[in-house]
């Protein structure tokens, strides 16, 4: 006991000499766990790069080869999976709505936080209660809805309901509130209607708060797997998340085709995410999400 | 005079109802009318071909016999009880140590935070090769300790495996959140602290714990709902299985509504699953939180 005491106080002696080696040490353990979270990223890149046989069998591959790739775009097609129209599919979809969502939460935000009417709280307080419920008790319901509107399988099907979003209502709302109103009234003596002023002056001052309704609106979209899962028959219409799903779920076996999917499903989020980064950072320490 | 404010009032006033309208409308048919829907489904019998069926309350006298929902309840509460504790101790050591890197900090936070943008179905694709019982994780196990873990297919392992996939995913963000909540704590505090001859653990303790409570309140509201929605993992690595292991209650709402055609039975599903989540995160949040103000 004595003995073990001493060695204790000899190490925390040694280490407060060594605040040097403590730090190596930390910097040591981060960029290791830095990486352990980076590796999923890094096999699925190699391994989408590999020759089939070596995906399991060799770390470093004897060669790289994009025939994963090849097989996915090209063979993928005439086996009635068209990857490419997927992307494409995913990319109009997640596009339309998050260019809807922006228009329609500013005008709308505008309306709860500077247009002075009857029933400007009571909205507010509709998208605060509209944000408590979780999604997933909506799915058959709206399954129903659309159904009863005669738009399964189609495009409005998965575009329609993400139209307009209370979050980001809510959001802009609040940045547009923080604006003083004399910024408003001045446009106003110059005679700017009022699409200009929201468009032209509220927005371009709320510019955190529109990219990070930008970047959370298309990476839900284009990550959104549940909802055209179950709208969508079609393997043209459907977009690259659920037909990479649809993908696995009969050729599972082909692994280098299905991780360079993946790849492609990925690289568009990856890539919005390190451009704005920033915002994303101010986006989740926002309380609010 | 009087009359001119009065017209301005009432013009105002149209604008605004005008400019929100299509909002009004919007959420009346997708959150009014579905809403609608929700409660008539959960009280008939259907399999949206032959004529709906009123049946009241039998669909929740039906959930609560039925034996799946005592599986998927199970479920849920292991999900929970292996993510929220360890990604709760995980995200703030994270923040912690992100707080004290002087160097690489934006490389640190972007390679945990980089995890979180990867979409659900290619992560799940990938996690399900890596952990495969061929994939590299078992050959190293296999290498170093002669074992190979069954990871997606034993009973056992599997809620846990998806745990580590979720806990990958989710660990960067929740530390941005307290990150964001360690940066409002003021200085002064440790500083007096300091004074007192406050140690380490004392400050840990008595400040930053306290003070961090807004940021655990909200990474466990988000945990919370996040497990009783989890579907895209389940659904694509283990399908619910093995032994039902790892359905989930949005897994059975939608094989319930979709590929048995149970649409009402699916419906009280879904209330009483959102049910659960809302008095799960009442309760706790009467539990845990607490009015923290920095004076």
């Amino acid at each position: 006991m004595g003995e073990s005491q001493a060695y204790r106080k000899r190490c925390e002696l040694f280490m407060k000499k060594n605040k040097k080696v403590r730090s190596i040490i930390f910097y040591v353990i981060m960029f290791g766990l830095s990486l352990i979270w980076l590796y999923p990223y890094a096999w699925m890149v190699l391994a989408s790069l590999k020759p089939a046989s070596e995906i399991y069998t060799r770390t470093i591959p004897t060669h790289l080869t994009l025939k994963s790739y090849s097989f996915i775009l090209s063979v993928g097609d005439e086996m009635g999976f068209p990857f490419v129209r997927g992307l494409l599919n995913s990319i109009f979809i997640s596009v339309v709505i998050t260019l809807s969502v922006i228009i329609t939460s500013a005008i709308v935000g505008y309306a709860v936080a500077k247009v002075r009417f009857s029933g400007a709280k009571a909205l507010f307080n509709f998208v605060i209660y509209q944000m408590l419920f979780p999604g997933f008790m909506f799915t058959v319901p709206l399954y129903i809805v659309i159904r009863g509107f005669g738009l399964l399988d189609t495009y409005s099907a998965m575009i329609l309901p993400g139209l307009m979003s209370a979050w980001g209502v809510f959001m802009f709302s609040q940045s547009f509130k923080s604006i003083p109103d004399d910024y408003i009234e001045a446009a106003k003596m110059d005679g700017a209607n009022f699409f200009w002023i929201v468009f032209n002056i509220m927005v371009p001052l709320s510019k955190s708060t529109t990219a990070i309704v930008t970047i959370f609106t298309f990476m839900g979209v284009w990550d959104n797997f549940l909802w055209p899962l179950i709208v969508m028959q079609n393997h043209s219409k459907m977009p690259l998340a659920v037909l990479l799903a649809m993908f696995n779920h009969s050729y599972g076996i082909y692994v280098g085709p299905l991780l360079a999917g993946s790849v492609i499903q990925t690289i568009p989020m990856v890539i919005i995410f390190i451009i704005f980064r920033k915002y994303f950072l101010q986006g989740i320490s926002m309380s609010f999400k | 005079m009087k009359n001119g404010i009065r017209t301005l009032k009432r013009i105002e006033n149209i604008k605004g109802w005008l400019l929100s309208l299509p909002y009004w409308i919007f959420a009346s048919i997708f959150f009014g009318y579905a809403f609608i829907w929700l409660v008539l489904l959960a009280m008939s019998k259907w399999n949206f071909i032959t004529p709906r069926k009123m049946i009241w309350l039998k669909n929740f006298i039906h959930v609560f016999q039925d034996p799946m929902f005592w599986t998927v309840t199970w479920n849920t509460t292991r999900f929970m009880l292996y993510y929220i504790p360890s990604v709760l101790v995980l995200s703030l050591a994270l923040a912690i140590a992100l707080s004290k890197a002087k160097h690489f900090g934006a490389f640190f936070a972007m390679s945990f935070l980089v995890a979180n943008v990867s979409s659900g179905v290619a992560y799940s694709i990938v996690f399900s090769k890596i952990f495969s019982s061929t994939g590299p994780i078992n050959n190293f196990l296999y290498d170093t300790f002669g074992v190979v873990i069954p990871w997606f297919t034993d009973p056992t392992w599997a809620m846990l495996s998806i745990v580590i996939i979720v806990l990958w995913k989710f660990v960067g963000y929740y530390a941005l959140i307290f990150l964001a909540g360690l940066q409002a704590i003021p200085k002064e505090l440790y500083e007096a602290a300091d004074l007192d001859g406050a140690t380490k653990w004392t400050k840990f303790f008595r400040i930053t714990l306290p003070l961090l409570n807004p940021s655990f309140v909200m990474i466990i509201v988000l945990a919370i709902g996040l497990s009783f929605g989890i579907f895209t993992e389940p659904f694509m690595i283990t399908g619910g299985g093995p032994l039902n292991t790892t359905q989930t209650f949005m897994l059975t709402i939608y094989t319930t509504a979709f590929e048995k055609y149970k649409a009402g039975y699916a419906a009280a599903w879904s209330i009483v699953a959102a049910a659960m989540s809302f008095s799960i995160i009442w309760v706790s949040r009467k539990l845990i939180e607490r009015d923290v103000s920095f004076s």
